[in-house]
């Protein structure tokens, strides 16, 4: 039983980094544009694509098609802040938004979808394991694939407070998350910032469709199921709280696979539904979340 | 005689309905009144959603859920049970209007992001149930040969023309239900109260609980009743019935007919429904890519639908009330703050 419990922690904690590198994108891209973002898992099922362009379509490294898809994500992710959200800003202006963001963002989640669907077709995708063999731990064995998964995720995330707390340009995205106005005043370009960190949050979504296409299979809408499971965590973390964010996706990660000790899997993601709406009824702010709103 | 709006309202109202009543026996094929069927249960769907997210601002990414738990429990109740599938439509408004109280209940803590979120993850918890729990709902297959309404007659055509009759005069019931609830009860102004400002509806009296659960059951039932509607002219229930694709069509449509004025998203729901339709032939997906331009386009170039694009003196009138109101809807939301990274 231990034993059962220790391998799924590790498998927990695996999940976690992929979990975290998704929600981290989602919560960066709410923070500094508070505008959630409903095409994430969009980006997650392009990374996914691009893998499977470079590795299995043109034979090259495992470490290109990550690099490809992150920077594939990244670019496609710089188009989106001046062509949807910057027109919409602008047609607003004080107004208040509402909700009109996550419409215009499931517009863009149902365009790419079914546009990969016209391009790919509908079938599952095999991507072949970047580092095959097992390591050996006595009582359990991890693949190299899960350990490279984590390795690279822990790299990126690492990367990337590094860049937003040492950086010039990650500094002036702190900044605009802080208080845009102050910021435009000591002459930090907005429209910059918006696209730079709406790309950077995309990024980190491809990223992690990358490291996981060997593990799922990659077909059109693996990403939607990641964006509400991301949604669920960036609320328990507190919307727009990084750390929050961080935590709440090993937390829910951790729970999701020791409850398949006690409940049937196909069972997990009601519950992580059920546990986002409770939440939400008791401490509408998220767990880290500050009870100010 | 002078006619008020509110009468030449319903006069283009009772129009529009009769005329879909009688157009479509010029060419009589069943293709062409099944696709009809659908079209008005997607109306009915849409309107519904332009109760809640339209009139009374609570924008629901859940209405598919609603929709799915209608047709299930509508199919169900056939299925397991064998009582008259009457009975089921009505069963299945009624669940999903009490769902609906306990989906609204948290909305009165929560607003426009959290509520979004809530109700897509009911939604997907609903898609799951669907999906998973097989004895009962036949699971990813989904479930069939439940039958149908009664007393219909059985020749394809024949029954095709009644059943669209049978449905079209429920949709347009209900439509003018909901028409009559926002415009000529108190309720309406209650909810466009607390769309533009939920402090200030509150600070004057208005009970803003009583009327968002109000606002979120009646939607309900109505997404509800369409769902069951669905389930006995289709005769097929699937658990993608309750996915975000099925909520994204309505805000779609929703978005397209111009949301705000219950007729507006109905008549969207009927063009974009026949419009995709009319896509099939090129090819399946192509209907879904401009199922997502169509959100995008509208939501930024053409925020009031096809509704705002009327003219007309009177229309001319009104979109001046409506700039007076947008205009009075520029302060920034008082209670809306910033979470800090």
């Amino acid at each position: 039983m231990l034993e059962s419990i220790v391998e799924f922690l590790i498998l927990g904690i695996v999940l976690g980094g992929i979990y975290a590198l998704f929600s981290t994108g989602l919560t960066l891209i709410f923070g500094v544009l508070d505008v959630i973002n409903v095409a994430h898992g969009e980006f997650f099922a392009i990374g996914g694509y691009i893998v499977f362009a470079t590795v299995v379509l043109l034979h090259l490294s495992p470490a290109l098609g990550l690099l490809a898809a992150t920077t594939g994500s990244f670019l496609l992710g710089l188009a989106v802040y001046p062509l949807l959200i910057a027109p919409l800003k602008r047609r607003l202006g004080r107004r208040p938004q509402g909700p009109l963001f996550l419409v215009l963002t499931l517009g863009l989640s149902t365009f790419l979808q079914s546009t990969l669907l016209a391009i790919g077709g509908g079938d599952y995708l095999r991507v072949p394991p970047f580092a095959r063999g097992m390591l050996d731990l006595g009582f359990t064995a991890v693949s190299y694939q899960r350990l490279l998964i984590l390795a690279v995720a822990t790299l990126a995330l690492v990367a990337l407070f590094t860049f937003l707390h040492f950086h010039r340009q990650g500094m002036a995205i702190r900044a605009v998350a802080l208080n845009p106005d102050a910021a435009q005043a000591v002459g930090i370009n907005l429209g910059m910032i918006f696209t730079l960190a709406l790309a950077l949050g995309v990024a980190l979504a491809g990223m992690a469709g990358a490291l996981m296409a060997p593990l799922f299979n990659v077909y059109p809408a693996v990403g939607f199921a990641f964006t509400i499971k991301a949604f669920a965590i960036t609320i328990l973390g507190g919307l727009g709280n990084l750390a929050g964010a961080l935590l709440a996706s090993f937390v829910i990660a951790i729970v999701e696979t020791l409850s398949v000790l006690v409940i049937p899997s196909q069972w997990q993601n009601v519950i992580a539904f059920a546990i986002m709406i409770l939440i939400l009824l008791i401490r509408p702010q998220g767990l880290l979340g500050r009870a100010d709103r | 005689m002078i006619m008020t709006r509110s009468t030449r309202r319903w006069l283009w109202f009772v129009g529009a309905v009769a005329t879909a009543a009688a157009v479509p026996f010029a060419v009589p094929h069943p293709f062409l009144f099944n696709l009809l069927i659908q079209a008005a249960i997607w109306a009915l769907v849409t309107a519904s959603w332009d109760l809640l997210g339209g009139y009374a601002g609570q924008i629901s990414f859940g209405h598919s859920g609603f929709f799915a738990l209608g047709a299930y429990t509508a199919a169900g109740l056939a299925y397991h049970l064998h009582v008259s599938p009457w009975f089921g439509l009505v069963a299945g408004a009624i669940l999903c209007s009490l769902v609906g109280l306990c989906v609204g209940f948290p909305a009165l803590r929560l607003r426009g992001h959290y509520l979004a979120l809530v109700t897509l993850g009911f939604a997907e918890i609903i898609r799951l149930v669907a999906q998973n729990w097989v004895q009962m709902t036949g699971g990813p297959f989904g479930m069939h040969d439940f039958g149908t309404l009664p007393g219909l007659p059985t020749a394809l055509l024949r029954y095709n023309e009644t059943l669209y009759l049978v449905v079209l005069g429920i949709a347009a019931a209900a439509i003018a239900l909901m028409l009559t609830v926002c415009e000529h009860t108190d309720a309406g102004k209650a909810f466009r109260a607390i769309r533009e400002d939920q402090v200030l509806a509150e600070s004057h009296g208005i009970n803003i609980k009583v009327y968002k659960l109000y606002a979120f059951a009646l939607s309900a039932a109505l997404a509800g009743l369409a769902g069951g509607l669905y389930a006995f002219s289709i005769g097929l229930v699937d658990p993608n019935l309750a996915s975000p694709l099925t909520s994204a069509m309505i805000l779609g449509m929703a978005v397209f007919g111009g949301i705000g004025t219950i007729w507006g998203p109905a008549l969207g729901a009927v063009l974009l429904f026949m419009m995709s339709e009319g896509l099939r032939f090129v090819g399946v997906v192509y209907n879904l890519i401009a199922f997502g331009l169509v959100i995008m386009v509208f939501v930024i170039f053409v925020p009031r639908g096809v509704a705002g694009l009327r003219l007309g003196r009177n229309e001319r009138l009104s979109r001046r009330d409506l700039l007076q109101s947008e205009q009075a809807g520029t302060r920034p939301d008082p209670v809306q703050r910033r979470e800090v990274i």
